[in-house]
């Protein structure tokens, strides 16, 4: 049996209020998807309609082979961890495990060995006979995650699984999802969250959603290098979004020519040009913009500058500097061909 | 927090205490004082006895405590299953069928106790359903008076279960029957522990459709205590009303007991 | 799908119609009887019931209202030793029938209790001055004590979810005791006071065992009414009229209270 997930033009109404608008959107299995988006993006609706709790206005939803739109949650075999866990407070870690291997009428001997096995995986073992309410945030989290487990489903879904964990426990809760999903590479991981760094770090792939629609799908590096729209660019990392008029040999922004790609963009329509923070440089070079500092901020390891470029302001980070330029300064800031895309206006979100 | 002088604290504290004691606790200090005395004719009861507490536990008191522990147990079992089943059902409903189920049974709280006593005798007083003269009478008007109550607690109870731990029971494969009976019951049980001790006590205490329907046979003891007073038996009243006080008291502690061992956050 | 679900309401409702719809039915039906209602409407005791109900039932309310208030700002805001004993007592007195109010009342201000009592030893008149246990106002005094804990538990929950950091402000501004009471606390309670005064008119309203125990032959009530001529004359016609009004007027204040209630959030 396969494992994957299909969303088969899928869209999700509240009243007169459309959600999730015809979603197409193909996990394959053994993929972690990462869901993106802020909320009321869409995302969470998507993942819940996997999960059977929402019922699509027209469309489907197939898990492998299996068209289980009509299917009630109970009968679609899917393994679901959610924000607040929602482990149940009357039984002991143990019996949260064993509760859908129960509830699925698997033969009694078999329990143990598995709620164990479930347990070992997330390193939980030594908290068998606790109640959740005696463990930490991040320990419920890896009992919830158990819990999915357990049943060994085909399809996870992990609806925001960390975002009620702080900063420390999340980045190790991160790693350890991460090296589950090794152990586990038949299984297809639906991933639900707005933190790019969770979706960059975990994702095979990421589905960035905005206002109830798939805006863009690719691998991270390629959202990263080559978004296709300014809210990818600006929703995954940060980005520089200059408007500029597409020429014959590049692009033209506040009055200079810009030696940048230019692709299929047709000369003489307007543009946005968007370059990376990290990926602007200090002092002349090719490309070369000169402004005004109105901002500096010291983060450590490096200054972030902001600049006044014609009316724009651009940013700039840089290696940290022995002395912080004073504002109202002149710079010049500069960036390599390669490091710019050019998105084709129209394309822009919406 | 409010008052910071010290002399307004006071002045709030003995206001407090003027209005508190006599109103509150000197009523039950006064009915506990006079089940142990045999006269009051003057500032404070004289004749200090137990004979009243020794015939509350005889004859026809004990006879009345044990017809008011059956009844207020017997109403509250059946009280608790009725209404937690409506409270379920209505859960389940639509909004609109919820709040048609949910008004009617809520009815019963607001109809007068002595109405629906009217209202059972009319009804019951006639084949096919001749129940006047008998005990169930009286069970099933305090069936009807606190299966509102119950039905109240627990959809209220209900409204403030997470629908997360349903949804996460049937994402792990739980059909809704066992999502019930193993998530959804036991989440409730400190409420419906707590609704349990909310029918018994206004069970136990029921005066007035009781009045209305009580066959010779089957006398509770708010009936007792009243007859008693009636006749000018003021102390062996006061010791009937002690007693009615303290196993009213003693069924809710216990249930406390179950609802503290049952609670789990 | 949705005929299940209904069928699975069916059980309980058909239990309710049996046992309280269809009994509430016939009382419906037995008031229709011919004439039956001029009959109650002229009768000079009944108007007067009605009246004494209603103003016993609006006094009281009043009466709950201000000394609950009182009692509940005490205790949420100038905090004792014992205030949450005090609490758990208020809870256990909720539990307690109504009756046992008028039979302590019977000791504290009977003909022979203590307060009388206490003016014979005093000013060696042998009658002392406190004869009003039989009058509406004993029954008045009753049902402020047994009912203002109804409107205190509502009031104390929401007190307990107010802000301190509000008071401490509006005084750390300047404001007064009283002036915090009244523009910062009141508003905050309002829902809470018109929640539980709602009810406990509604039960004042519907009350019968104070009644009953005072023993009083001139205060009648309603309920009190609805007894007397249903068991002691066996007017069974007259005694669905008065059930009836008193029903019309308990479900129409009823649906008030759960309207505010649901507003207040209760």
């Amino acid at each position: 049996m396969t494992s994957g997930i299909r969303f088969d033009g899928v869209t999700v109404t509240y009243g007169s209020n459309t959600v999730l608008d015809h979603l197409d959107l193909t996990v394959e299995p053994g993929e972690v998807m990462a869901l993106l988006g802020p909320s009321g993006s869409g995302k969470t609706t998507a993942l819940r309609a996997v999960a059977g709790f929402v019922r699509p206005a027209s469309g489907r939803v197939l898990i492998g082979d299996r068209d289980v739109t009509a299917l009630p949650p109970y009968k679609r075999g899917i393994g679901m961890v959610v924000q607040q866990y929602a482990l149940f407070p009357h039984l002991k870690v143990e019996a949260n495990v064993a509760f859908g291997l129960k509830a699925q009428k698997v033969p009694k001997g078999e329990i143990p060995g598995r709620v164990a096995e479930a347990l070992e995986m997330t390193g939980m073992a030594a908290y068998a006979q606790r109640y959740p309410r005696e463990l930490s945030g991040g320990q419920q989290q890896r009992v919830a995650i158990a819990r999915a487990l357990a049943i060994r489903p085909n399809v996870l879904l992990l609806d925001e699984p960390l975002s009620a964990l702080d900063a420390q426990l999340r980045s190790g809760m991160l790693a350890e999802l991460a090296r589950l999903h090794r152990e586990l590479p038949d299984v297809s991981i639906l991933y639900v969250t707005h933190d790019q760094v969770e979706a960059l770090t975990l994702a095979d792939r990421i589905a960035v959603m905005d206002k109830a629609r798939l805006q863009d799908c690719g691998t991270p590096q390629d959202l990263y290098r080559r978004p296709r729209t300014e809210f990818t660019a600006s929703f995954v990392g940060n980005a520089n979004l200059l408007p500029v008029t597409v020429g014959e040999k590049g692009a033209t922004f506040e009055g200079v020519t810009l030696d940048v790609p230019i692709a299929e963009a047709a000369s003489g329509t307007t543009a946005t040009l968007c370059v990376r923070p990290h990926l602007v440089g200090l002092g002349p070079g090719p490309n070369a913009l000169s402004g005004r500092i109105t901002e500096v901020q010291w983060r450590g390891s490096t200054h972030r500058l902001y600049v006044e470029v014609g009316g724009h302001r651009v940013k700039a980070d840089v290696r940290e500097l022995r002395e912080t330029p004073p504002l109202g300064g002149e710079v010049t800031l500069h960036f390599a061909r390669e490091d710019a895309v050019l998105l084709a206006a129209g394309v822009t979100d919406g | 927090m409010l008052v910071h002088s010290r002399t307004g604290k006071w002045t709030a504290w003995v206001l407090f205490t003027v209005l508190f004691v006599p109103l509150f606790a000197l009523p039950l200090l006064v009915i506990l004082a006079a089940s142990f005395s045999t006269h009051w004719s003057g500032a404070f009861p004289s004749g200090p006895t137990t004979a009243h507490y020794a015939a509350a536990v005889r004859g026809e008191s004990l006879q009345a405590l044990t017809t008011s522990l059956v009844t207020a147990v017997t109403a509250s079992v059946v009280a608790l299953t009725v209404g937690t089943w409506a409270a379920l059902a209505a859960a389940a409903l639509g909004k609109k069928g919820k709040r048609v189920l949910d008004a009617l049974f809520m009815l019963p709280v607001a109809v007068p106790s002595v109405v629906v006593g009217l209202a059972v005798l009319v009804a019951f007083s006639q084949p096919p359903m001749l129940l006047n003269g008998t005990r169930w009478i009286v069970i099933l008007a305090h069936t009807v008076l606190v299966t509102a109550f119950a039905h109240q607690s627990v959809s209220a109870a209900l409204r403030r279960l997470d629908p997360m731990y349903e949804q996460a029971a049937a994402s792990l494969g739980a059909r809704p029957s066992y999502v019930l009976l193993r998530v959804k019951l036991p989440l409730l049980l400190p409420s419906l522990t707590a609704a349990a001790g909310l029918c018994f006590a206004l069970s136990m205490g029921e005066l007035s459709a009781t009045m209305m329907l009580y066959p010779p046979d089957w006398m509770p003891l708010p009936v007792l205590i009243f007859t008693a007073t009636d006749r000018g038996s003021l102390f062996t009243g006061s010791a009937l009303a002690v007693v009615l006080m303290a196993a009213t008291l003693l069924a809710l502690l216990a249930v406390s007991r179950i609802r503290t061992r049952a609670s789990y956050r | 799908m949705p005929t299940t679900v209904w069928l699975w309401a069916l059980p309980p409702v058909a239990v309710l119609a049996l046992v309280f719809l269809y009994p509430l039915a016939l009382v419906v039906q037995e008031s229709l009887a011919p004439g039956a209602y001029a009959e109650v409407f002229a009768s000079a005791s009944f108007r007067e019931a009605l009246v004494t109900t209603v103003w016993l039932a609006v006094a009281a309310t009043v009466g709950c209202l201000v000394l609950g208030f009182v009692l509940a700002l005490v205790i949420a805001f100038v905090p004792f030793p014992g205030g949450k004993a005090v609490s758990k007592f208020i809870d256990v007195f909720l539990s307690f029938p109504s009756f046992l109010i008028t039979l302590a009342l019977l000791f504290l201000y009977g003909t022979v209790g203590m307060a009388n009592g206490i003016w014979t030893d005093v000013t060696g008149d042998p009658a002392g001055p406190f004869r009003f246990l039989t009058t509406p106002w004993g029954v008045l005094l009753a049902e402020i004590t047994y009912f203002t804990p109804f409107v205190m538990r509502p009031l104390l929950a929401a007190f307990s979810q107010m802000e301190t950091a509000q008071l401490e402000v509006a005084s750390s501004l300047g404001a007064r005791p009283l002036r915090i009471v009244r523009q910062v606390i009141l508003p905050e309670a309002l829902p809470a006071l018109a929640a539980g005064g709602s009810l406990v008119l509604v039960m004042c309203l519907n009350e019968f065992g104070i009644v009953l125990f005072t023993g009083a032959k001139g205060v009648t009530t309603l309920p009190m009414l609805v007894y007397s001529k249903a068991i002691l004359e066996s007017d069974y016609a007259s005694a669905c009229v008065v059930a009836i009004v008193n029903v019309a007027l308990s479900v129409g204040l009823y649906v008030l209270y759960r309207g505010v209630s649901r507003r207040a959030g209760a």
